[in-house]
C-alpha cells in the first residue's frame, strides 16, 4: 500500500506544465522536424555500394545447381555483387545480423534459402531479385536437361516460378519505413531514454526538498520508498510514451505495425532500462555530476543508435558502437516487428533492457542499503 | 512514564565524536527544550532518535521499546518537524498532509478526517486545495507542522520550527505547540530563540560538544548561575574607561564593552555597585543609566558554554 501511495505521488508530476511540455511536445515536434528534414534519406533512389553476400553450398558436389551457382556468382561479381563462400567456422546468419554481409544464402539440391538484413533493405531487395532470377534460370535449365533438349543461348527471363525455389526469410522489400515512420520510432525511444534523467533526480529531489527526512522517519522501509518511486516513474513515462505513440500514429499517420502489444512491451522494457540507468548512475556517481554523465551517455547512444539518422547507414567504429546502444537494439527490434513481423529481435531487446535494468537497479539498491539515509 | 529514554548514546563519524555518552529521559507530557549551538550535536542526537542515523553505541527507547529492535513501532509514535521545510511544493496542502499521514497506516475516512484536523489545527483549513508553493513562509512552516501531527504521534520532535517567519506566525506556532502538549503529545523542541524555549519548555537540556552539560527546569538552570549578576551601565563615551581598574574591583568577573554600554558580570553576593560607579566617575565618565539584569537562559548558556547560542 505504501508503495502504491508513493507511486501515486510520483504520478502527480504529470501536473507540472514544464515536465508535460518536455515529455509530450518535444517528441512530437522532433518527429515532425526529423521526419520532414530527413525524408530524402528514405526514398528509393539512394546509391547502393558494393554488395557482399555470404553463401554456403550444401548441394551435391558437381551437381547441376552447383555448376550453375558458380557461374552465376562469377557473373554477379562483375556487377559489384560479391558472393563469398562461408568458412566452416562462420555462422552466416550471425554475420548478417552483425551487418557484415547484406545477406546469407544456402544452396541445396532442393533450392535456395536466403536470410536478409533489414538494415540493408535496398541492397537486400537487389540480391533477392537476382536470386529469384537465378532460381528461374536453374529451374528452366533443369527442365531442359530432363527433356534432353539443348539450352537456348538466351534463356527465359525470371518469372513467378522462382517462388518454388526461393525460400524468402528476409524483410518484405515492399514494406519499408518512411521518414516519419522511422522517426516516430526513433524519437519515441530517444525520449524514453531521457527518462534516465528524471530517474537520476528521483532520490536527489527528495533530498533537495528535505522530504527524505520525513520518508525515512516514517514506518516504511527504504525498499518500499525505492520501489514506489520506480513504479510511479515507470507509470508516468509509460503514460507519456503511449500518448506520443498515439499522436504519431493518428496525427502523423506513422506506421507502428500490427504487433502494437509487443511494440509497447519492448518500449516498456526500455523505460525500465532508462530508470535503472538513471538510478544506478545517481548512486555510483554522487552529486550533480551524475546528471552530466547520464546526458553524455544518452547523447552517444542517440548518435550511434539511430535517433538522428538510420544507424544502418553508419560504418566502421560507429556501426560497432551502435550495437552497444540501447536505442539501436530497441529501434531495431521495433522496426523488425513492424516491417518483418520478427519477434526474435524484440525478445533479444527486451532481455537486454531488463538485464541491464536489473544490474543497474541492483547497484542502486545495494548502495542505498549501505548508505545512511536515502 | 518515560516517553523517551536515552542511555549512554554515542555517535562517531570516523574519529569525530558528535554525540558523546548522552543520557536523558523525557516524561509523558513534557515540552523538553534542547539547546545547543551549531555543531553541538543536538541534530545528530535527534537524527538518531528518529532513526535517520544509526547509533554507534548506547540505547534509545521510545515508550519503553528499543528503537532498533522495534523500529516500526518507534517511528509510528514519532512525528518530526524538520528544521528545513519538508513539503512537496507541487502538491496541495491537503495532499501533503494526506500523503505523509498515509505512510503511518491511516486509510480512508480516518485519513481524510485526520488530515483535515491537522490542517485546521495549524490554521490552514481554508487552504486545502492551495498549492504550497504559493504559501508564505509562515504558512509553509505551519504546513510543515501539520504533516508531522496528522497521525497523532506520542512524541513530536520540532527542530527550529520558527526559523525565518513573521512574529504573528511564530506566536501562532508557539500557541499550537502548547495546545498539542495539552492534547497529550510530548514535545522535544529545539530553537535558537532563547525566549521561545523559556516561554514554552517545561524542562531544558544544554548540549555542548556532544554532551549534556546541564539539564533541568528554567529555575534549576538559572539557579546554577545565581551566584552571578549582570550590570549594564550606559555612559556618554567609553574612551576614558580603564577596564583593568574595573576588573580589579572585588567580585567583578568580566567586563565587556558594546558601544557606550559597559556590561559587567559580578559575584551576586558581593555588593560592589557603589565601587564600580565610584571608579567610573573617578575616570571622568558621565553615567546615563544603570541596570542590573536578572539571569536568563541566554546568560546561563553563555556562562556554561562560554559562547552565545548563535555562535
Amino acid at each position: 500500500m505504501n508503495i502504491l501511495r508513493i507511486a501515486i505521488k510520483e504520478l502527480k508530476v504529470f501536473r507540472d506544465f514544464k515536465m508535460a511540455v518536455f515529455m509530450l511536445i518535444t517528441p512530437v515536434v522532433l518527429i515532425l522536424i526529423l521526419g520532414t528534414a530527413m525524408s530524402n534519406m528514405f526514398n528509393g533512389s539512394m546509391a547502393v555500394g558494393d554488395i557482399r553476400v555470404l553463401y554456403q553450398d550444401n548441394s551435391t558436389p558437381g551437381s547441376a545447381i552447383a555448376k550453375q551457382w558458380e557461374s552465376f556468382a562469377r557473373e554477379a561479381g562483375k556487377s559489384g555483387i560479391l558472393f563469398e563462400k562461408a568458412g566452416g567456422d562462420k555462422d552466416g546468419i550471425l554475420e548478417v545480423q552483425n551487418s557484415q554481409y547484406t545477406g546469407f544464402t544456402v544452396i541445396a539440391d532442393s533450392g535456395l534459402s536466403y536470410y536478409g538484413n533489414n538494415r540493408s533493405s535496398v541492397e537486400g531487395s537487389i540480391v533477392q531479385g537476382m536470386l529469384a532470377a537465378f532460381a528461374d534460370r536453374y529451374k528452366l535449365a533443369a527442365e531442359v536437361a530432363k527433356a534432353d533438349l539443348k539450352l537456348p543461348a538466351n534463356p527465359a527471363q525470371p518469372g513467378a516460378g522462382g517462388g518454388d525455389y526461393v525460400q524468402e526469410a528476409s524483410l518484405d522489400a515492399a514494406k519499408q519505413p518512411g521518414s516519419l515512420d522511422y522517426f516516430a520510432v526513433a524519437v519515441t525511444t530517444l525520449i524514453i531514454l531521457y527518462s534516465a534523467l528524471s530517474a537520476d533526480h528521483l532520490i536527489k529531489s527528495e533530498k533537495k526538498r528535505h522530504t527524505d527526512i520525513r520518508l525515512m522517519a516514517s514506518p516504511i522501509t527504504k525498499a518500499e520508498i525505492l520501489t514506489g518511486k520506480i513504479v510511479g516513474t515507470f507509470l508516468l513515462n509509460f503514460l507519456f510514451m503511449i500518448i506520443v505513440v498515439l499522436i504519431s500514429k493518428y496525427v502523423f499517420d506513422a506506421n507502428w505495425g500490427d504487433n502494437m502489444g509487443l511494440v509497447i512491451l519492448v518500449l516498456s522494457t526500455e523505460i525500465v532500462f532508462a530508470l535503472g540507468l538513471g538510478l544506478g548512475i545517481s548512486y555510483i556517481i554522487r552529486g550533480e555530476a551524475s546528471g552530466a554523465v547520464i546526458m553524455i551517455i544518452i547523447q552517444i547512444a542517440a548518435f550511434v543508435g539511430g535517433s538522428y539518422y538510420p544507424s544502418e547507414d553508419s560504418t566502421g567504429i560507429f556501426r560497432t558502437l551502435s550495437s552497444y546502444s540501447p536505442l539501436q537494439w530497441t529501434n531495431d527490434a521495433i522496426l523488425q516487428l513492424i516491417y518483418a513481423d520478427h519477434i526474435s529481435a524484440s525478445i533479444t531487446a527486451m532481455l537486454l533492457n531488463m538485464g541491464g535494468a536489473a544490474l543497474l537497479l541492483t547497484i542502486a539498491a545495494v548502495t542505498m542499503r549501505r548508505r545512511e539515509g536515502l | 512514564m518515560n516517553v523517551l529514554e536515552i542511555n549512554k548514546l554515542t555517535k562517531q563519524f570516523g574519529d569525530f565524536i558528535a554525540v558523546d555518552n548522552l543520557s536523558l529521559s523525557i516524561q509523558d507530557g513534557e515540552i523538553f527544550g534542547f539547546l545547543g549551538a551549531n555543531g553541538a550535536g543536538k541534530s545528530t542526537a535527534i537524527n538518531m532518535i528518529t532513526s535517520l542515523l544509526p547509533i554507534t553505541r548506547g540505547q534509545i527507547e521510545i515508550l519503553g521499546k528499543n528503537i532498533v529492535k522495534h523500529s516500526k513501532f518507534a517511528k509510528a509514535n514519532i512525528g518530526i518537524v524538520p528544521q528545513e521545510l519538508a513539503i512537496y511544493e507541487d502538491m496541495t496542502a491537503y495532499e501533503n498532509v494526506q500523503f505523509f499521514a498515509g505512510l503511518y497506516g491511516l486509510r480512508g475516512s480516518l485519513l481524510k478526517s485526520r488530515a483535515e484536523e491537522a490542517l485546521a489545527f495549524v490554521g490552514l483549513e481554508d487552504k486545502h486545495r492551495s498549492y504550497s508553493k504559493n504559501f508564505s513562509g509562515g504558512m509553509k512552516r505551519r504546513l510543515n507542522i501539520a504533516c508531522a501531527i496528522a497521525h497523532r504521534p506520542k512524541l513530536i520532535i520540532m527542530d527550529e520550527p520558527t526559523v525565518g517567519i513573521d512574529p504573528q506566525s511564530r506566536s501562532y506556532i508557539l500557541n499550537s505547540i502548547k495546545k498539542l502538549n495539552e492534547m497529550g503529545s510530548t514535545i522535544i523542541y529545539t530553537s535558537h530563540y532563547m525566549e521561545e524555549v523559556e516561554e514554552i519548555c517545561t524542562r531544558i537540556a544544554i548540549i555542548d560538544h556532544g554532551k549534556i552539560i546541564a539539564q533541568g527546569t528554567k529555575q534549576q538552570l538559572k539557579a546554577i548561575i545565581t551566584n552571578q549578576k549582570n550590570i549594564s551601565i550606559e555612559v556618554r563615551s567609553v574612551e576614558q574607561l580603564d577596564v583593568e581598574k574595573l576588573r580589579d574591583i572585588v567580585g567583578v568577573n568580566t567586563v565587556e564593552l558594546a558601544d557606550a554600554v559597559i556590561r559587567i558580570s559580578s559575584d551576586a553576593e558581593i555588593n560592589n555597585l557603589n565601587k564600580i560607579i565610584q571608579q567610573l566617575m573617578a575616570s571622568g565618565m558621565e553615567i546615563r543609566s544603570v541596570e542590573a539584569d536578572e539571569p536568563n537562559l541566554e546568560t546561563v548558556f553563555l556562562t556554561l558554554t562560554g559562547r552565545s547560542l548563535r555562535d
